[in-house]
């Protein structure tokens, strides 16, 4: 085989992912103003993934509608909710949306007024013998980490009766979304789930009659949106544009397309922010007043007489089927193919550039790589994509846009898997025979032509085995883009799920990992074969 | 005018001497063996002259030209890169390039350090392998072949870059004996034309038999070097006589 062709087209092919990484970043660059909205995907019916693979939901909507008055081109950001605080800092979204409680968290965001009164309730299976508060005690319960419903649990300002209720449980179970709590509900895993109302009323909806739902609540509390503190400019756009939208029907609309018609309580009247300040007046028609208010009601009337058609109450998570799911995690598996890619295209190069340093005459140079691979092999990789994520911000001070969540997927995977390939050729080159070397320097190779023309082609044929075994862990391993919700096929297959309240689609996200593998080891065989003249 | 000249060689790995004071001349068409126990120093030898050992004290040259100067002083690397052009190594295991084929391990290095035109050196290569005897191997790879057609191939690769001279590290150490004559032919046919070698070896007959001068080392130092019917039919030194004894029995 001809070693030169073959290094020929490794650089052809990092040449050109190198310009296809330009070519994103320039298409990301867009003129129109943004409007990013951070949401949990699996969080029906305030945003989810509907049965198109778009994303949905009643504050989706009331967003959407915001920009559309505002003209601003509104970008549906999902984010892992732990790190929403960080997401949100960074500039990376422009507001938290998605039936945010704003009780508990008062001064820590700039908030509007509320618009949904909502409240934390309790949800057991028809067959558990819950039926009160009191009951719980010596049981599991569960709830979302970071939710309100821990809060009004755990946090510092919930009822001294509800901390009583928290260390009466046998274990307070914090899970990642409540597909899987309700899983854990339903296969006897937890006794009962701690939710907001609007949320368990649209699970209780598709779940049929397993599940009840105790008349005794946890916590009355309100939602808001949450702004980064300080951004009161933002804010007061998006809330008086609210209040517009209050006035003509509009908000009133969509609560009732998505069944909530009952639980908003965006009101005119209610004009002082939780920060003490007043929302400003917009212009001489829209001063706040009684008068005005009643014309506002009499709007809402004909506006909910316009939307009959649409009070079917909350839309049904549509079971799709697996054709449809397939489709759906078809988007996400072209996103896992692409960190794959990219990350074997950059990671495979700069792990030769890492061994080449370990093995370096300079102690201080070896130093370097040793401990860079001591780092990456030593700390998890979902970490290390965090901290490439957020480093920027926190570390820079520097907000990233949009496009850099795809960035540092890739940047974070390659600097891990950069440092086991350094590893494994360090080990391969050490392998060949001295002699290789010394026949090289006598027969006049310098040293890139014996790396390059001796040692290289062999180290390559030694190092394919563990090479493999690093190859199938990554297309495992992208599925750890969750992390920084980069819209890869398992965060797809997980939101899926949430709005399906099925674990099918998980099994077929297994699937579709399962036949990638297959063909990459197939792929890995056959080059194997191929240096197989020789031994 | 010597192909090669060692003076006054010391190399001592940490605080082991291994060659002591080692003055070593090989005149242009000589045969020269290096015979002696194993631990003599005589691989050393042969490493310092082919520079893949370093040298503490003393001086080499090729061809009348000093490449390490006195006090063991080294060129800067591309020159002595430049001066390994002099001479050819054979490895006692030979060392061909596994995945080249036969033609490639001998062709590689006129073609991309030469830069010598492609076809002909692809013509000299199957000439070179008709002289050692493989003419019908050129598009096998050194794993098909057996211990005797590796040599000839290292043979021939070494010969591929036109050397002054050749050096060969055991090279029967590792073959059958009745593979040995077939390579003593190779070696004789080379004497013929001339080719100065140098041969480390622990084969007396195999010494006897294809050279001209035949040097005995122990303990890293020259004990006694001559014709070899004198320094190994009729030696002077009693380590000699002692070291042939032992291997007659």
């Amino acid at each position: 085989m001809d070693n030169t062709r073959i290094i020929k087209k490794v650089l052809y092919l990092f040449v050109t992912a190198v310009f296809a990484g330009f070519i994103f970043a320039g298409s990301a660059c867009q003129a129109k103003q943004e409007f990013i909205v951070g949401f949990d995907a699996e969080f029906p019916p305030y945003g989810y993934m509907d049965e198109n693979g778009d994303y949905t939901g009643f504050d989706l909507d009331l967003a959407e509608e915001v920009c559309k008055r505002k003209g601003w081109s509104l970008v549906k950001r999902p984010i892992k909710w732990d790190f929403k605080d960080s997401e949100l800092d960074s500039g990376s979204v422009s507001c938290l949306w998605n039936g945010f409680t704003m009780n508990g968290r008062e001064s820590e965001y700039t908030w509007s007024t509320p618009y949904v009164d909502n409240s934390q309730v309790v949800i057991t299976s028809s067959s558990s013998g819950i039926n009160e508060l009191k009951d719980l005690s010596g049981k599991i319960l569960a709830v979302q980490a970071d939710s309100s419903a821990l809060a009004a649990l755990e946090g510092e300002n919930a009822t001294d009766e509800n901390k009583a209720l928290a260390k009466s449980l046998k274990e307070l179970q914090q899970v990642d979304d409540y597909n899987s709590a309700f899983m854990n509900l339903e296969s006897g895993m937890v006794d009962a789930i701690a939710m907001d109302i609007g949320v368990a009323s649209y699970q209780l909806s598709t779940k049929g009659d397993k599940f009840v739902m105790l008349d005794e609540r946890l916590a009355t509390e309100k939602y808001g949106i949450g702004f980064k503190s300080g951004n009161t400019g933002l804010r007061d756009e998006v809330q008086l544009t609210l209040f517009e939208m209050l006035k003509d029907g509009t908000f009133e609309n969509i609560a009732e397309k998505w069944g909530l018609a009952d639980s908003v309580c965006l009101s005119l009247e209610d004009t002082t922010y939780i920060d003490g300040s007043k929302v400003p007046a917009a212009g001489s028609q829209d001063n706040i007043n009684s008068e005005n208010n009643t014309g506002i009601k009499q709007e809402d009337e004909t506006g909910t007489q316009d939307n009959s058609v649409v009070k079917a109450g909350v839309p049904k998570a549509k079971k799709s089927g697996i054709v449809q799911i397939i489709k759906q995690l078809s988007s996400g598996l072209a996103a896992t193919v692409g960190i794959f890619v990219l990350t074997i295209l950059f990671s495979m190069p700069l792990g030769l550039v890492i061994a080449a340093a370990r093995m370096s005459k300079f102690k201080v140079i070896q130093w370097i790589a040793k401990i860079y691979i001591s780092i990456m092999r030593g700390t998890p990789l979902m970490l290390q994509l965090i901290v490439v994520f957020f480093a920027p911000f926190y570390i820079f001070e520097v907000s990233t846009p949009y496009s850099y969540r795809f960035y540092a997927v890739i940047i974070g995977f390659s600097l891990n898997y950069a440092a086991y390939f350094a590893e494994i050729y360090r080990s391969g080159i050490q392998s060949i025979p001295q002699g290789q070397r010394e026949a090289a320097q006598i027969m006049g190779y310098n040293r890139s032509q014996t790396f390059f023309r001796i040692i290289f082609p062999q180290m390559v044929k030694r190092v394919l085995p563990p090479v493999t075994n690093e190859v199938i862990t990554l297309v495992k391993d992208t599925s750890l883009a969750f992390a920084l919700s980069y819209a890869e096929m398992f965060t797809k297959a997980k939101q899926i799920a949430a709005a399906q309240t099925s674990l099918v689609p998980l099994f077929v996200a297994g699937v579709f990992y399962y036949i990638f593998n297959f063909i990459v080891a197939f792929i890995m065989e056959r080059i194997e074969k191929r240096l197989d003249y020789y031994k | 005018m010597s192909v090669l000249e060692m003076n006054n060689i010391k190399k001592s790995f940490g605080s082991k001497v291994v060659l002591e004071d080692i003055t070593l001349k090989v005149e242009k068409g000589e045969v020269v063996s290096i015979i002696g126990p194993s631990g003599s120093g005589k691989s050393t030898l042969l490493r310092c002259a082919t520079f893949l050992e370093r040298i503490d004290n003393g001086e080499i040259s090729y061809i009348g030209k000093k490449i390490v100067n006195k006090g063991a002083v080294y060129p800067p690397k591309k020159e002595l890169q430049q001066a390994c052009a002099n001479f050819g190594l054979v490895f006692q295991n030979f060392n061909l390039f596994p995945h080249f084929s036969v033609m490639r391990n001998i062709a590689d290095a006129p073609i991309v350090i030469q830069k010598r035109d492609k076809e002909e050196v692809y013509r000299e290569t199957r000439e070179l392998l008709k002289k050692v005897g493989i003419e019908d191997k050129e598009n096998a790879y050194p794993c098909e072949l057996s211990g005797g057609q590796q040599q000839r191939v290292a043979i021939a690769r070494a010969l591929a870059l036109n050397p002054q001279m050749l050096y060969f590290d055991e090279p029967t150490s590792a073959l059958d004996p009745e593979i040995t004559a077939e390579i003593l032919r190779v070696l004789k046919s080379l004497a013929a034309e001339k080719m100065t070698m140098v041969i480390v070896t622990h084969e007396i007959d195999f010494a006897r038999a294809v050279s001209d001068r035949v040097v005995f080392m122990d303990g890293g130092v020259i004990i006694e070097e001559g014709k070899p019917e004198d320094v190994i039919d009729n030696p002077e030194n009693e380590r000699t006589r002692a070291f042939l004894k032992k291997l007659h029995v």
